[in-house]
This record gives C-alpha cells, structure tokens and sequence, in this order.
C-alpha cells in the first residue's frame, strides 16, 4: 500500500458516486429518483437487505481467491472459469449421490467438489506458470474461454434434465440451509449459509496466509525472489499451491448457486462473479476485512441495479464496478498488489 | 465450392484477430501491457453498426469504429500512462465497461439489450452461385482487406519511422528514451491511440459481417488476440500469422458444424485450447519489451 487506506476509500466512492449519477444520466433517468429506488431496494427493506447479502456471497469467495492469488504475486483472472468448474463439480456430486444422503455427508462432498473443480483449473495455470513460465494472466483467461464453452455445452445436452434447461436436482441432503427459512424477515431471499461460510473461509485465509508455513511460502512468493529462495523455497510448487487454492475458493462460489439458491446447474450460472471479485479483491486491498466490506458493497450495488431496472438498464451499473477498479488502480492499491 | 466457402470465411473470420492482435503489438511495443482488446473489439463493433444504422454508409460505420477505439485508447492512455495505473487492472476494467456499457446503451438505443436491428445488406445476395456470393459478400466488408494493409503498414511503422522507434525504446528503456529527449507518456498514448483504433476496426469486421450487433460478440477473440501477440514474440507481422491461423480455426468451426461431422463442442474449445498448448509451448522463447508493465 504505497498510499494511505483512507484516500482509496475516498477516491473509490467518490468515482463510484461520479460514475453513477453518469451513466444514470445517460440512461436518460433521474439520479436522485434511481437512488432513492436503490436504497428502498436494498438498505431500506429486510428482503433488500438479505438480497443485498446474497449478491455479495459470491464475490466473497471469488474476492478471497483473487486476493490469496496477489498476495502471491499473481494475477488470478481465472476466477470467472473456476467457479464455473465448482458449479460444474458441485451440481454433478450433488445429483449422483443417494437420495437418503444425510447433511452432514453430503454438503462436505459437494463442498469438496466445488473446491476440486475450481482447483484443478487454477492449478493448471499454476503448472504452467512453474513449468514453462507461461503468464496466469494469459492462460486463466484462455482456460475461462474453454470452461465456458464446454459448461454451456454439457448443460445444453449431456446433463440437461429431460425437459428441463438445467441439470438434474442435488439430492436434498446438499442444500445448504436458507436464511428466509430461520428468519421471516428475510422469506423469498437468496441468502443463505454460504455467506457465513464466505466469512469463515476468509478469516480461515487471515490465519493461514499469516500463521502457517504455508502461508508464508505464498507471502515470499509474493515479496520477491530473494526472499523465497532465501527461505529455502521452491518456487514452482509454491505457484501451483497458490493458483490450486486460489481456484478452489473460486470454486466454492458455487455453494451459494448450487448448493444454496438453485439447487442445480444452468448456463450463465456462476458467470460474472470472477471479474467482479478482481475488483471486490483489489478494492479490499487484499485483506479479509476489505474483501468482506468490498463485497458488500458490490452486492449492494448489484441489488439496487436490479431494484431499479425498470428505470435504468441494470448493465448500465457496471459502469460502476469499472469506474471502482480504475479509481483503485489510480490510487495505487492495484499497482501495490499488482506488477 | 466448399473451398471458396471456406476461404470467404477464413477471411471474414481471421481479420478480426488480425486487427485486434496488431493493436496489442502497438500498445505493447511501447511497454503498456494490453488486455483490453476484447473492449476495443466491442466497442468497434457497437460504433460500427449504429454508425451503419443511422448513416446507411459502410465507410462512416468504419470510420465510427476506428474513432470508438483511439478514443477508448485514449481513456487508457490517461489512466494506464498519465495516472500511472496498473495497465492489467484497467484493461480488466475496460472489458467489463465495453461488456455492460454496449449492453446498456444497446436498450437505450434499440431497447433490447440482446441485438440491434440488422443493417441492410447489399443488394445482389441471392445470387445462384451461393459459394462466390458468399466470397464477395467477404470481400465487399473493407475491413476485410484493410486488415493485410495495416500489417504491412504497422511492421513499416515500427521498424522504419521515428515514432515507431521511439514506440520501441520506450518499451524497451523509458528511462533511456527519456534521457534522449523521447516524451515517453507522450509517445505511448499516440501507441495506445493507434492501437486502440486498428484494434477497433477488428470489431468493426465481427459487426459488418453479421449485419448487426450482439452482446459480448466479440466471445473471447481480443483474449485470443492477446495471445496472438505474445505467440507472434510482439512483431506485427508474426502476431497478424498467429491471429490468422487461430481465426482459421473458427472458420473450420463454422464449416464443419454444418456438416455435422464434428461436434460443435470441440470446434469450439480447439481455438481455446490450441491456443493455451502454443502459448506454453512458446512462452520459454517469448521476449517482452523489456520494459512491459
């Protein structure tokens, strides 16, 4: 962080704020009506609220998995495609298993294969980074084109149930709980406990980003080439390690689609959520507490473009986003965590 | 006749690539990394066919594309250059504003944020000879053969003019450019605005060609043409070579998916998929600009 905190935060809201009123005024609307609708639509209703929540599920996880990536120095771009191999993995172990599959089976096998799915497309990119010293950038985004085709594919045809558009149901033991179903208030939502396993996963990346041997392979990765080989360090495993736990934290976005709101897999599912959480994870400046407030701010801007739709394209908020990332790439965040 | 058919599309299919791919040499030869060709590509495309809509002129939708694209260009050149940002987070910002803002300004413009309504087509389509139509109708979209032109211009550019050397030791050693009296930011923008522009005209091909636009058309071709550069070792003549062989790929796709013989699947994850194979094949001999950041 070569700048203070406070100034990318007020950069940040103050292009967010411009790039708002803009592109709402080139929608041809009202700014101050749009705002008010969004804030009705999101901070101003329970059910807004747990929506809010809900969108910002997702880029808790692919934040995190973009964020442990640079803290390796590397560029995970890939996120986009390894949630869609968690969403993939999940809704497939999900369908085969045994109608009678308890919970306590059955969510860590879908859990386990969301992650799998994610990782195994992240270290790909890591192998071939340590292997041949091809750029991630390049390869996770070559690797998002291949995952997007062949899920798009497979929906359509192999694993489309009968006449349905999606795949068959996971077994009911894999749904992970849903908040409307504890808390009236919240009844109709998609919130549900992936937030709060969004949460651990990022205190659990706290901890052993700083409190584990592993962790401080990734982190001298990422400070510089002395540092790690004079820690003994060997550079093309600890690059596959990051890039595999990267994926799988983009993977386990899929336990909010899969596991969580839908209870299946379709095309388009899962999509978008590994760019936003570049944005969500340079925004948070890499570090838990950021990642878990940057979320929540996409997801309340996700929420409030949907609630004012009818007035404004909801596209046209993520301008939004875009204006965020630059804001934090000007301020000098990005250029810290980035080459 | 399948021959002529194929080589209609190859052509149509290729430029695209070809143009994109020689607008990240320029940006990339003057040491701004360049992600962001999947944007210019859309933005050309958007500029092109509501320049086409409302002009009912091919020469204005191209010339709409190529200034939709030195001005996006330019706004990376004021972030990427002057602002000294990172150049890889706002070529990601970049893509995702081209993504949302076509799409939105698509239902404020035609109010769907799928597809516009289709340019007319030249007269004479439906001729009998549907194989040659088809090379004509190539043929008649310029940026068809605009796209050799401007690789053999933009190699000349580089390697025989002052700007293009000066592009080059900027990419190299800003600081030594610096020291010999180069602009530098000055120099890269002018790179970025000429790169934007040529790469814009690639989505001015994928608009022209399909009569129309469609939201996220572009599917991935500025990544691949990403590719493309760094395959081609950053010289626009190789880049263009690469762009071509991968575009050739998608023209394969097209003709073997209607014939059948081949799923649809594999044609489309092969430019992907090849792609990835040459790139780390390629990457332990691949050179950067010294100075690429």
């Amino acid at each position: 962080m070569s700048r203070p905190r406070a100034l990318v935060v007020v950069a940040a809201a103050a292009a967010v704020l411009t790039a708002m009123n803009l592109s709402v005024w080139l929608a041809g609307a009202s700014p101050r009506r749009v705002l008010a609708l969004m804030l009705a639509g999101t901070l101003g209703s329970s059910y807004g609220f747990a929506q809010s929540l809900a969108k910002a599920t997702p880029l808790l996880w692919t934040g995190a998995s973009v964020a442990l990536a640079l803290r390796a120095r590397l560029f995970n771009v890939g996120a986009e495609g390894q949630c869609l191999a968690g969403v993939l993995a999940s809704a497939v172990v999900g369908a085969a298993l045994p109608a009678s599959t308890p919970w306590a089976l059955a969510i860590p096998l879908c859990l386990a294969a969301a992650a799998a799915g994610g990782a195994a497309l992240g270290a790909v990119a890591g192998w071939l980074r340590g292997r041949f010293g091809t750029n991630e950038v390049l390869s996770t985004l070559m690797l998002n084109g291949l995952m997007a085709v062949v899920v798009t594919w497979l929906y359509g045809g192999a694993l489309r149930d009968g006449a349905q558009v999606h795949t068959r149901d996971v077994v009911a033991g894999a749904r992970l709980p849903m908040a409307g179903a504890a808390l009236r208030a919240f009844r109709g939502s998609g919130l549900n406990a992936s937030f709060a396993l969004g949460l651990v996963a990022l205190a659990a990346l706290a901890w052993y980003l700083e409190r584990t041997r592993g962790g401080l392979r990734i982190r001298a990765l990422g400070s510089s080439s002395g540092t790690a080989s004079a820690l003994g360090i060997d550079p093309s495993r600890t690059t596959v390690r990051a890039m595999a736990l990267s994926g799988a934290l983009a993977g386990l976005a899929a336990s909010h689609f899969v596991l969580g709101v839908k209870g299946y897999a379709e095309h388009g599912l899962g999509a978008g959520v590994g760019f936003t959480g570049i944005a969500v994870a340079l925004l948070g400046g890499a570090r838990p507490w950021g990642i878990a407030l940057a979320a929540l701010l996409f997801g309340v801007l996700a929420q409030g473009s949907l609630a004012v739709n009818a007035v404004v394209p909801s596209d046209a908020l993520v301008v939004v986003q875009a204006a965020t990332l630059v804001a934090v790439a000007v301020v000098g965040a990005g250029r810290a965590v980035t080459r | 006749m399948m021959a002529v058919v194929f080589l209609a599309q190859v052509l149509s299919a290729a430029a695209p690539l070809v143009l994109a791919s020689l607008g990240g040499v320029l940006s990339e030869r003057s040491g701004v990394t360049m992600l962001a060709l999947e944007a210019y590509l859309l933005l050309g495309a958007f500029a092109a066919v509501v320049a086409g809509l409302a002009s009912g002129s091919i020469v204005v939708a191209v010339l709409a594309a190529a200034l939709a694209g030195a001005l996006a260009g330019a706004l990376f050149a004021l972030f990427a250059v002057w602002q000294r940002a990172s150049s890889v987070v706002v070529g990601v910002a970049l893509n995702l504003l081209a993504m949302a803002g076509t799409r939105a300004a698509l239902k404020v413009l035609y109010g769907s944020s799928s597809n516009s309504p289709t340019l007319p087509t030249s007269e004479g389509m439906r001729g009998s000879a549907l194989a040659w139509t088809a090379l004509r109708d190539a043929l008649s979209t310029p940026t068809v053969w605009i796209a050799p032109l401007l690789v053999a211009l933009s190699a000349l550019l580089l390697s025989r003019t002052v700007l293009g050397l000066r592009i080059t030791a900027c990419g190299e050693h800003p600081m030594a450019a610096k020291g010999q009296g180069v602009p530098v930011a000055r120099v890269q923008t002018t790179a970025l605005v000429l790169g934007g522009a040529i790469a814009a005209l690639g989505g001015a091909q994928l608009g022209l060609h399909q009569h129309a636009f469609v939201a996220s058309m572009s599917g991935g071709r500025g990544f691949l043409a990403v590719a493309a550069v760094i395959l081609g070792r950053w010289r626009p003549v190789r880049a263009a070579v690469w762009a071509a062989a991968i575009g050739s790929l998608s023209a394969l796709e097209a003709t073997l998916a209607s014939g059948g013989w081949v799923p649809t699947v594999v044609l489309q994850a092969l430019p992907f998929a090849l792609t990835l194979l040459a790139v780390a094949g390629r990457s332990g001999k691949a050179r950067a600009p010294a100075a690429l950041g």
